[in-house]
């Protein structure tokens, strides 16, 4: 591994989400105040560098140019290096890699990462609709009016048509996710839920239903990056999340014309493969204890207990439904209650999940979702037509 | 200060023509796409996409430059008008702005041999289809809002 100083996630603050009576600007100022709050001996003028993760502000905020909007509202100088960045619902991560190279690099000590999403428009729903289709292909795939649920329901159908994936093993997904979420007060949905609830639910498009699906959602979260000198000053280097290993991958494709598969991600591999070695995880089931991964349909994280080497291909539905994703299983997977509790204000996300890991080492989040002293942990995004795959690995040992 | 009968206003104009960045469609004609003999074939009837000429990719969608070998200099070669349902799904909500009436609509990965593309199947329901099914090119026309002919492609179910 080619990074040259250690970087750690400090710490970080949510807003609440869900159908926010909020601008962006006000998600903006709430996620950085109570990012700021959360993380003691940063303050904003300790801040060098800034990046913003968010997909759609042109669209649903008629805004661009989001960092420096971002600085003025939080009275951050960034001193060093400022960037907004785009990667569809890899936004945030994208944001907290750009940080996390910046000071591996020596470019800089301290980062502020903020994640914001505002999507919700009242009376303009299909707005978000037409937000998520131009992802793909607009011209070739949106003009057939495609957008993720059709998308992840295709995957779903091949899932099931080549593996025997069941109904009832997409809705143990969601029951899992849905039911940590009840127990999360930031999360959109906070009510538990059972399999029956989910295949009743409204069907959005066969075999996905409502509750297959992640929401639509406004949103904001933060988290301070540092590196270890400034770690060492502010903290304890056990009270932290030390990135360990980084893998992203795309496969020359992102139309729905042009994907490798519809019933497994090799994208996601590959990012895995290559995270893993450079965390030097050698057995991800035994050594991974906490994982937050993208479940913006229910299939998706079936597919990815598979693609990250959890499981063998097809068999990430026996996976959930034996409990080894579940909070006391081989690995905790979406503690946090995913995309589909929390809701998926699209760049907020990946910095929601890593303010979990974050969370997690520090036995900072209620009780009946927390994992049991984990030590290492992941975070996962798929982005567009799953096209692409980013993972980052966590440790709360510091790296040698 | 104004009194509030007596202040200069803002007026907003009570509708905006559809920005083109609000349009799905892109415009077809060679004034504004590299692409536009794949539009012109598919009025005239035929699917077709482009093939490079040096390394024999067939693309899809067609290009101007071949994702392959990056040669530009392709040619366009007719693609089949059957095909078989790889995968589909019915849209019972969520249509994009302006289409949030028009679900339910089936969409569909198509199977024609040297591509697989992303299309839309009419004419049926989802519980009427099956992984497998043949299907068949229609070509309809896109009307409004430019002030141009445009058209687009679906399928259709067909007998064996």
């Amino acid at each position: 591994m080619a990074t040259t100083r250690n970087v750690a996630i400090l710490g970080g603050g949510h807003t609440p989400w869900g159908t926010r009576e909020a601008t962006w600007k006000d998600l903006a100022q709430e996620a950085g105040k109570a990012t700021f709050d959360a993380v003691p001996g940063i303050e904003p003028s300790d801040v060098e560098g800034l990046f913003v993760g968010t997909v759609q502000p042109e669209r649903f905020a008629n805004q661009s140019h989001l960092a420096p909007l971002v600085g003025e509202l939080l009275g951050v100088e960034a001193t060093k290096m400022i960037a907004r960045t785009e990667l569809a619902c890899a936004s945030g991560q994208a944001a907290i890699r750009y940080a996390w190279l910046a000071i591996a690099a020596g470019q800089l000590d301290v980062a502020l990462v903020l994640g914001v999403e505002k999507m919700n428009l009242p009376g303009h729903m299909a707005e978000a609709h037409s937000s998520m289709l131009n992802v793909m292909d607009r011209e070739f795939d949106g003009g057939n009016f495609s957008n993720a649920p059709p998308f992840f329901a295709l995957v779903a159908q091949r899932h099931m048509h080549e593996y025997g994936t069941t109904r009832e093993q997409l809705a143990q997904v969601a029951v899992k996710n849905k039911n940590h979420a009840a127990h999360n007060p930031y999360a959109q949905f906070q009510r538990e839920v059972d399999v029956d609830d989910v295949v009743d639910s409204f069907t959005i498009a066969p075999p996905l239903c409502l509750f297959d699906c992640s929401g639509i959602t406004d949103g904001g979260a933060g988290v301070i990056l540092a590196s270890e000198d400034v770690v060492r000053e502010v903290a304890q280097p056990d009270d932290v999340a030390w990135i360990t290993g980084s893998g992203q991958a795309s496969l020359a494709g992102n139309s729905m014309n042009n994907l490798p598969s519809f019933s497994s991600w090799p994208q996601a591999t590959i990012a895995a493969e290559n995270a893993y070695e450079q965390a030097g995880i050698e057995d991800p089931l035994a050594e991974i204890d906490v994982a937050e991964v993208h479940d913006c349909f229910s299939i998706s994280e079936i597919v990815e207990y598979e693609a990250l080497g959890w499981a063998e291909p097809g068999e990430g539905g026996q996976f959930v439904e034996d409990g080894r994703s579940a909070l006391d299983g081989d690995i905790a997977v979406n503690p946090r209650g995913g995309l589909l509790g929390m809701g998926h204000p699209l760049g907020a996300t990946g910095v929601s999940q890593a303010l979990e890991i974050v969370n997690q080492f520090k036995g900072a989040v209620e009780p009946a979702r927390r994992v049991d002293d984990p030590s290492v942990g992941l975070t996962h995004n798929l982005s567009g037509t799953a096209s692409v795959h980013s993972i980052l690995t966590f440790a709360r040992e510091v790296p040698r | 200060m104004t009194a509030e009968g007596d202040r200069d206003r803002i007026e907003l104009p009570d509708t905006i023509e559809l920005p083109r960045l609000l349009d799905l469609f892109d415009l077809q004609t060679a004034e504004y796409t590299g692409i536009a003999p794949f539009y012109e074939r598919l009025a005239e009837g035929r699917l077709s996409t482009t093939r490079c000429a040096d390394c024999g990719e067939v693309h899809f969608p067609p290009r101007v430059v071949c994702p392959g070998c990056l040669s530009d200099d392709l040619a366009y070669v007719d693609l089949p008008d059957r095909g078989e349902l790889f995968a589909f799904t019915e849209v019972r909500a969520g249509g994009p702005v302006g289409f949030e009436d028009d679900v339910p609509f089936v969409v569909a990965i198509v199977d024609l041999g040297d591509v697989r593309l992303s299309t839309r199947i009419d004419d049926a329901r989802g519980e009427d289809l099956a992984i497998g099914d043949p299907v068949e090119l229609k070509v309809v026309d896109v009307v409004g809002p430019a002030d141009l002919e445009r058209v687009w492609f679906r399928f259709v179910p067909v007998a064996d």
